[in-house]
C-alpha cells in the first residue's frame, strides 16, 4: 500500500528535493513537507542542507545550557481536568507539563515526530501508520504502548465525550442518523509501538491536528482512575504537578529519572495567574516577578523596548480575526451590501491603526502568507465610489445601520472594529459597535448577523477553511454554503505538493474573497516577553509553551 | 441590655434573610439559564434537562430556596463553574486574603487619619486645620484607579522601587501590598479624618471643656484626658462602618494588582456569571457588612452614656 | 397668617435663595469648586463648538501632547492608541459624565426625598417597611452592589442611572427621615395641620424646603461619589459601551501603555479627579456657608 524508496523515505520527497533545488519550493516549504511524510526533522534538515548548501548546526545554541532553576510564567491558570475537551491553549500549556502528544508544532511552524516516533502515509493520504517511541515511561511506572493511543482515539472520537477532536479528526468518523461517530476501523493497533489510521477521506493535515492541545494523550487507565488530570497527573512528560490552583497557580517540579526526550534543565515551573488585565502582566514582568510571559500584547510592546533586561520575541502567525457577515441574514443576504463594505476597507490601515503594524494586511480569504500553500493573488482595495454604488443598488442608497457585534478583550478585536467603523463612515454606512463581555459574545458568536471573531493559527491554510467555511460544520460562523467553493477546497486538499496546492488553492481564495464573507483586517504577529536570562525560549505560532529545552542563566 | 441585643442581632438576622431571598430571585428563579450558565450555551436540551432534574431544579421554587439556605448555613455554597471546585474551597482562602489587606490597611489609615483629625479639631479654623481639612477632600477626590494608575507608573515603571503585582506567587511577601495598601489609604484616609475632626471639633466646643480650659489644666492633658474620649465615639462608628466600604474598595485595587482577594473574585465571578461564586461572595460581603454595622451600633451605645438603651 | 400671605411671600423667597447661593463667594473653597464645576459644563456644552477634532476620529496613535499635524492641526494633549485626540475626547466625554452623573443623582433623590418624607411624615407600618428595606439594600457593599447589577442586567448608561437610584435612594431616604422627624414637630407644620392642609402639602411646601440645607450638601458630595462610581465602572470595563468617551474608560483602555506614553492615562485621570474635587469643595463651601448663618 505505502510506497517505500529505497532508502525508506516516502516517494514524494526525491521529487520534493527536487523541487527545493531548483527553488521552487522555500526551505520551509520543504522542512513542513517533509515532516509531514514522516522524515524525521535530522533527516529533514540534513537534506535541505545538502541541496542548498546552509548549514543548520549553526542555529543551534552556542553557550552550554546550565542545569537549575525554576521558570515563573505568568499565564491565567484555567482548570485542567480532562485533556479531551481543552478549549483554551492556556489549558493545554499546563497540561503539556503532564502529558504530551504524538506529534509537535514547533516554533518554525514545522510539526516533528513526538510520542510517535515516525510515520507514514499511503499515496491517497487515506491511510496513516504511526510507530510510536519505544521506551517512554508513563510518571507511574507503566510503558507508553498502542493501547493509550487507542483509547484516547477511541473516547475523543466518542459523542459522549464532547471532545472537539471529533472535528478534528472527522476524516475517522461517519455520520449515523445526523450524529457523527467512530467509523468501525479507524483505528487499529498494529502492534504494541504502532497504530494505523483508516481514514474515510483523504486529510493531508493528520500530524498537524495531533499536535493540537486537545490531543495530549492520556494514560490508558485515565477514565477508570477517576478522569481528572488534575487530581491525578499520571504523564509521559519530565514533570510534575505539585500544586494546582484554578485561579491562582500551577507548580511542577522535575521528575526524577530519565526523560525519553533527553537533558531538561529546569527544576520547576511556576505559573502565575495574575488574572485577565495585561497591565497586571506586564508590572509583574517590569518589576521581575516572573521570568517569562504567555502572551505580550501589541499594545505593551513600546514599553517593553525601554526595559534592558527583557527579551522580546514577535512571531508572524496564521492568528487573525475576522469581521463575518452571516449570508443568509439580512442585510448581508444581498452580496452588493457585503461587497459595498468590503470596498470601504483599507487593510493596511486597519493594521496601523488597530494593531500597530505589527503584522501582515488581510486579503479577506483567511489564508496566509505564513501558510505554505498560500497563493498570491490581487488584494482588495479602498474604493468608496464603488462602495456607494453598490448600496444605492441594493437599496441603501440612503445609508445604512449596522452593528457588529465584537468581544470585549483582548483590546485589538474592539479596537479593529472602531477602526472599521471609522472607515465605513464615508460610504454611509453607520456601525454600531456593540462590545460585550466574554462570556456573553462567545454565547453568540455563531449567530449574529454581523460579529468579530478571533481565529487561531492552524500550521495549514486548508484546516481553518474546511473549519470554518465548508458548508454545514460546526463552526461556519457566516452560514456561508457554497458548493463550488467545497468542492474546489476538497481538490486542493488532494494535493500535497506545495506548488500544485498553491495552483489549486487560487480558486479558492479568489471565491472566498469574491464572495465577500469575511473582512479581514490582517494577520497579527503576536509576542511575548521573558527576561534576558531565560535561554533557548522560542515563541511559537499557536502560543504553546514548549520548555523542556528552557534554561536559566543564573 | 439583653433585649437591646437581641434586638440587633435579630435585626441583623432578618436582614440576612431578605437577602438571601433577593438573590436567590435575582440568580437563580430561571432553572433553565442557570443549566446555560453551567453546561455552557452548546449543549442540548436533553443535557440541560438531565442536569436539572440531577440538581433537583424542578422542586418547587420554595423548597429549593430553604435547600440552597441550608446549605450556605452549613457553608455549602455549591460548586463554583469558573473554577470547577467547591466554592467554599476557594472562597475561604480568599477572604483570608483581603482581611490581610484590609488590616494592613486599617493599621496605617486609622493611627494617621486620627491623628491628623483631633490635630485639626483642636483649633478649628487654624491653618493646620485648613490644610489637614483641604489635603483630605483632594486625596477623597482621586478615585482609587487614578491614584493606582499614578502610583504604578511612579514607584514601578520609573523608578522600580516596587513590584508591580501583588499575586504572593512565592508566599507572603509584605513588600507586594505597599501599594495596595497604600492606594486604599489614599482614598480612605480622607473621609475618617473629617469625621474625627468634625467630633473633636464638636467636643471642644462643649462647656465641660471650656470649663476645665478655664480652670487651667495643662491643654495636654485637657487633650488627652477628656476631650479625646468623647471625641472618639463618632470615629469608631465610621472606622466599623468603614468595612463595609473596605470591602468595595479592594474590588478595584485587588483587580488592579492582580491580588488573589475576595474583590478580585467576586468581579471574576460576576464577569464570568458564575452564579454560586457570586451569591456565596454577596452573602458573605452583606455578612460581613451587616455584623460590622451591628457592632457599630452596639459599641456606640455602649460607649455613649448619653444614649439611653431602647427597649 | 393667612394662605395668601404665604403666597404672596413666595418671591421674595426665591430672591432669599438666589442671595443664599451668592453667599458661597464669601467661601474661597467653596468658589474654587464651583469654578472647577463651571469650566467642566462650559467644556461639556460647548464640546461641539470647542473640540478640536471629532472624539472618534482617528488620525496618527501616541503622539505627544502639542503634536502638530498639517493641514490637520494641532492636537494638544496628543493622540490615544488608536489615534484619537485626547483633547477632544475630554470635553466630550464631559458630556457624558455630566449628563449621567447629575441624572443618577436626581433620579436617586426623587425615590428618597418620596421614600424619606413617607417615612418620616407618616411613620407607623409605611416607616417600618421602607426603613428595613433600606437597611437591607445599604448593607451592601456598594460596589459590590453595582457589580452584580450591571453583570446580570448588561452595561449601559439606563443600566447605570437604575442602579445608582437602586444603591442610593436608601442612603438619600434616611438623611431625609431623619430631618422630616425633626421639622415635623415644628410650629409652622402645626399651623398647617390645624389650616387642614393635606399631607402631600405638608410634606413638600411646608417641611422639604426647610430641609434643603443639609440635602444640598450631601447632593454635592453624591454627585462627586457617582461620578467615580462611573469612572471605577469604566475601569472595570462595565461602563458604557464605546467608543463614545468615558473617562473611566479611557483610562482602562490606555493604562496599559502608561509606561511608554502617560499622557494617554493621566489626562483622563485628571480630568475625573478635578471634576470631583470640584463638587467637594463645593459642599465643603456650603456646609461652611450655612455654618455661619
Amino acid at each position: 500500500m505505502t510506497k517505500k524508496t529505497t532508502d525508506g523515505l516516502h516517494s514524494y520527497i526525491p521529487r520534493l528535493a527536487e523541487q527545493l533545488g531548483q527553488g521552487r519550493v522555500g526551505r520551509r516549504d520543504f522542512l513542513r513537507t517533509a515532516a509531514l511524510l514522516g522524515v524525521s526533522s535530522t533527516v529533514a534538515y540534513g537534506l535541505a542542507d545538502k541541496i542548498m548548501g546552509t548549514s543548520s548546526a549553526a542555529l543551534a545554541q552556542s553557550a552550554t545550557p546550565k542545569k537549575g532553576g525554576t521558570l515563573r510564567v505568568s499565564m491565567n491558570v484555567k482548570e485542567i481536568s480532562d485533556p479531551a475537551i481543552y478549549d483554551w491553549s492556556e489549558k493545554g500549556n499546563i497540561g503539556r507539563h503532564i502529558v504530551e502528544s504524538l506529534t509537535q508544532v514547533g516554533s518554525d511552524n514545522v510539526t516533528r515526530p513526538h510520542l510517535a516516533e515516525s510515520w507514514d502515509a499511503s499515496d491517497d493520504l487515506k491511510t496513516w501508520t504511526f510507530r510510536l517511541r519505544k521506551g517512554v515511561k508513563w510518571s507511574n511506572g507503566d510503558d507508553f504502548i498502542a493501547d493509550d493511543v487507542v483509547f484516547n482515539f477511541e473516547r475523543w472520537l466518542d459523542p459522549a465525550t464532547g471532545s472537539s477532536n471529533l472535528g478534528r479528526f472527522s476524516s475517522m468518523t461517519v455520520e449515523e442518523g445526523g450524529k457523527k461517530k467512530m467509523a468501525p476501523n479507524a483505528i487499529e493497533r498494529v502492534d504494541a509501538h504502532t497504530v494505523r489510521f483508516n481514514l474515510q477521506t483523504a486529510d493531508i493535515a493528520l500530524p498537524e491536528s495531533m499536535g493540537d492541545y486537545p490531543a495530549l494523550i492520556v494514560h490508558r487507565n485515565f477514565t477508570k482512575q477517576g478522569g481528572n488530570l488534575a487530581e491525578n497527573p499520571v504523564g509521559t512528560s519530565p514533570f510534575a504537578l505539585k500544586n494546582f490552583r484554578v485561579g491562582e497557580t500551577a507548580v511542577f517540579e522535575r521528575r526524577e529519572g530519565a526523560y525519553w526526550g533527553g537533558e531538561v534543565y529546569l527544576d520547576g515551573i511556576q505559573y502565575v495567574d495574575h488574572g485577565d488585565d495585561h497591565s497586571a502582566w506586564l508590572a509583574a514582568i517590569a518589576s521581575n516577578q516572573v521570568d517569562l510571559l504567555y502572551r505580550l500584547i501589541a499594545q505593551n510592546v513600546p514599553a517593553i523596548k525601554q526595559m534592558p533586561q527583557l527579551q522580546m520575541y514577535e512571531t508572524v502567525t496564521g492568528q487573525t480575526g475576522v469581521a463575518r457577515m452571516k449570508v443568509d441574514q439580512k442585510p448581508f443576504d444581498d452580496i452588493r451590501v457585503r461587497q459595498a463594505i468590503q470596498a470601504c476597507i483599507d487593510h493596511g490601515r486597519l493594521l496601523e491603526i488597530a494593531y500597530q503594524g505589527f503584522g501582515v494586511p488581510g486579503e479577506d480569504h483567511h489564508v496566509s502568507p505564513v501558510h505554505p500553500e498560500y497563493a498570491k493573488i490581487p488584494a482588495m482595495t479602498q474604493d468608496y465610489d464603488k462602495a456607494r454604488k453598490l448600496l444605492a443598488e441594493a437599496g441603501h442608497g440612503n445609508g445604512l445601520d449596522l452593528t457588529i457585534d465584537c468581544v470585549a478583550q483582548p483590546a485589538w478585536e474592539p479596537n479593529t472594529c472602531l477602526a472599521l467603523a471609522e472607515m465605513l463612515k464615508p460610504a454611509g454606512i453607520n456601525l454600531k459597535v456593540n462590545i460585550l463581555p466574554g462570556g456573553t459574545y462567545w454565547d453568540r458568536w455563531t449567530t449574529t448577523p454581523f460579529g468579530f471573531t478571533s481565529w487561531t493559527h492552524r500550521p495549514l491554510g486548508v484546516q481553518v477553511l474546511n473549519l470554518a467555511y465548508r458548508s454545514g460544520v460546526a463552526w461556519n460562523e457566516s452560514s456561508y454554503a457554497n458548493p463550488e467553493f467545497d468542492k474546489l477546497l476538497d481538490d486542493a486538499m488532494g494535493v500535497l505538493d506545495p506548488t500544485k496546492r498553491k495552483e489549486k488553492m487560487v480558486p479558492v481564495q479568489k471565491l472566498l474573497q469574491q464572495d465577500a464573507v469575511i473582512i479581514q483586517p490582517y494577520w497579527r504577529s503576536i509576542f511575548t516577553v521573558a527576561n534576558k536570562k531565560v535561554k533557548g525560549f522560542e515563541i511559537q505560532p499557536a502560543e504553546e509553551m514548549h520548555l523542556n529545552k528552557v534554561w536559566l542563566d543564573a | 441590655m439583653v433585649i437591646f441585643l437581641a434586638k440587633r442581632v435579630g435585626y441583623m438576622l432578618l436582614t440576612m434573610l431578605v437577602v438571601s431571598i433577593l438573590l436567590f430571585l435575582l440568580l437563580e428563579v430561571n432553572g433553565e439559564s442557570v443549566a446555560v450558565k453551567v453546561l455552557g450555551p452548546y449543549t442540548s436540551i436533553e443535557q440541560r434537562n438531565i442536569w436539572l432534574e440531577n440538581n433537583g431544579y424542578f422542586r418547587p421554587l420554595y423548597v429549593r430556596y430553604f435547600d440552597w439556605l441550608f446549605g450556605i448555613a452549613t457553608g455549602d455554597f455549591g460548586q463554583s463553574i469558573r473554577f470547577k471546585a467547591p466554592v467554599s474551597d476557594i472562597l475561604w482562602d480568599r477572604l483570608g486574603n483581603t482581611a490581610i489587606l484590609g488590616a494592613a490597611t486599617y493599621a496605617i489609615m486609622v493611627p494617621v487619619s486620627l491623628t491628623l483629625g483631633v490635630l485639626a479639631g483642636m483649633k478649628e479654623g487654624s491653618a493646620l486645620d485648613r490644610t489637614i481639612s483641604l489635603t483630605s477632600i483632594g486625596t477623597t477626590s482621586v478615585p482609587e484607579f487614578a491614584s493606582a494608575v499614578l502610583l504604578a507608573f511612579i514607584f514601578v515603571f520609573t523608578l522600580g522601587w516596587l513590584p508591580g503585582t501583588s499575586a504572593m506567587s512565592g508566599g507572603f511577601d509584605p513588600v507586594q501590598l505597599i501599594l495596595p495598601v497604600l492606594v486604599l489609604f489614599l482614598y480612605g484616609f480622607g473621609y475618617l479624618v473629617r469625621m474625627t475632626r468634625a467630633s473633636m471639633a464638636e467636643v471642644m466646643q462643649t462647656p465641660y471643656i471650656r470649663t476645665a480650659i478655664l480652670k487651667g489644666l495643662p491643654y495636654r492633658q485637657v487633650i488627652l484626658r477628656h476631650a479625646l474620649r468623647n471625641a472618639l465615639i463618632a470615629p469608631f462608628t465610621v472606622i466599623m462602618l468603614q468595612i463595609n466600604w473596605l470591602l468595595s474598595g479592594v474590588i478595584v485595587v485587588e483587580f488592579f494588582f492582580a491580588y488573589k482577594g475576595f474583590g478580585a473574585l467576586l468581579l471574576e465571578a460576576s464577569l464570568n456569571q458564575d452564579i454560586y461564586m457570586i451569591q456565596a461572595c454577596a452573602m458573605v460581603a452583606v455578612f460581613v457588612a451587616v455584623t460590622t454595622q451591628t457592632i457599630a451600633d452596639i459599641g456606640y451605645t455602649y460607649l455613649n452614656p448619653r444614649i439611653r438603651l431602647g427597649g | 397668617m393667612t394662605d395668601n400671605a404665604i403666597r404672596s411671600a413666595r418671591p421674595s423667597k426665591i430672591m432669599q435663595y438666589l442671595r443664599r447661593a451668592a453667599l458661597i463667594r464669601e467661601s474661597w473653597v467653596g468658589s474654587i469648586g464651583l469654578g472647577i464645576i463651571v469650566f467642566w459644563v462650559a467644556m461639556a456644552l460647548l464640546a461641539p463648538l470647542l473640540a478640536p477634532f471629532p472624539p472618534n476620529a482617528q488620525y496618527v496613535p501616541f503622539m505627544a501632547p502639542g503634536f502638530n499635524l498639517p493641514p490637520t492641526g494641532t492636537f494638544w494633549l496628543g493622540t490615544d492608541h488608536l489615534g484619537r485626540d485626547i483633547l477632544s475626547r475630554l470635553m466630550w466625554g464631559a458630556r457624558t459624565v455630566l449628563f449621567y452623573a447629575p441624572l443618577a443623582t436626581f433620579c436617586a433623590y426623587a425615590v428618597g426625598i418620596l421614600m424619606g418624607l413617607a417615612a418620616g411624615y407618616k411613620r407607623g407600618w409605611i416607616d417600618d417597611v421602607l426603613s428595613r428595606s433600606a437597611d437591607v439594600i445599604l448593607s451592601f457593599p456598594i460596589l459590590v452592589l453595582y457589580v452584580v447589577i450591571i453583570t446580570t442586567f448588561g452595561a449601559s448608561g439606563i443600566n447605570i442611572v437604575l442602579a445608582v437610584t437602586f444603591a442610593s435612594a436608601p442612603g438619600i431616604m434616611r438623611i431625609v427621615r431623619g430631618l422630616v422627624l425633626d421639622l415635623r414637630n415644628r410650629d409652622y407644620v402645626a399651623a398647617a395641620q390645624t389650616r387642614g392642609e393635606s399631607s402631600l402639602y405638608i410634606m413638600f411646601v411646608e417641611i422639604l424646603p426647610n430641609a434643603r440645607g443639609p440635602l444640598i450638601v450631601d447632593a454635592c458630595l453624591r454627585v462627586g461619589y457617582v461620578i467615580i462610581t462611573i469612572g471605577v465602572l469604566g475601569f472595570l470595563g462595565l461602563g458604557l459601551p464605546p467608543p463614545d468617551p468615558d473617562w473611566g474608560g479611557m483610562v482602562n483602555e490606555t493604562r496599559g501603555m502608561a509606561m511608554s506614553f502617560p499622557h494617554m492615562t493621566i489626562f483622563p485621570c485628571i480630568a475625573i479627579s478635578s471634576l470631583v474635587l470640584g463638587f467637594n469643595l463645593l459642599a465643603d463651601g456650603l456646609r461652611e456657608v450655612s455654618l455661619r448663618d
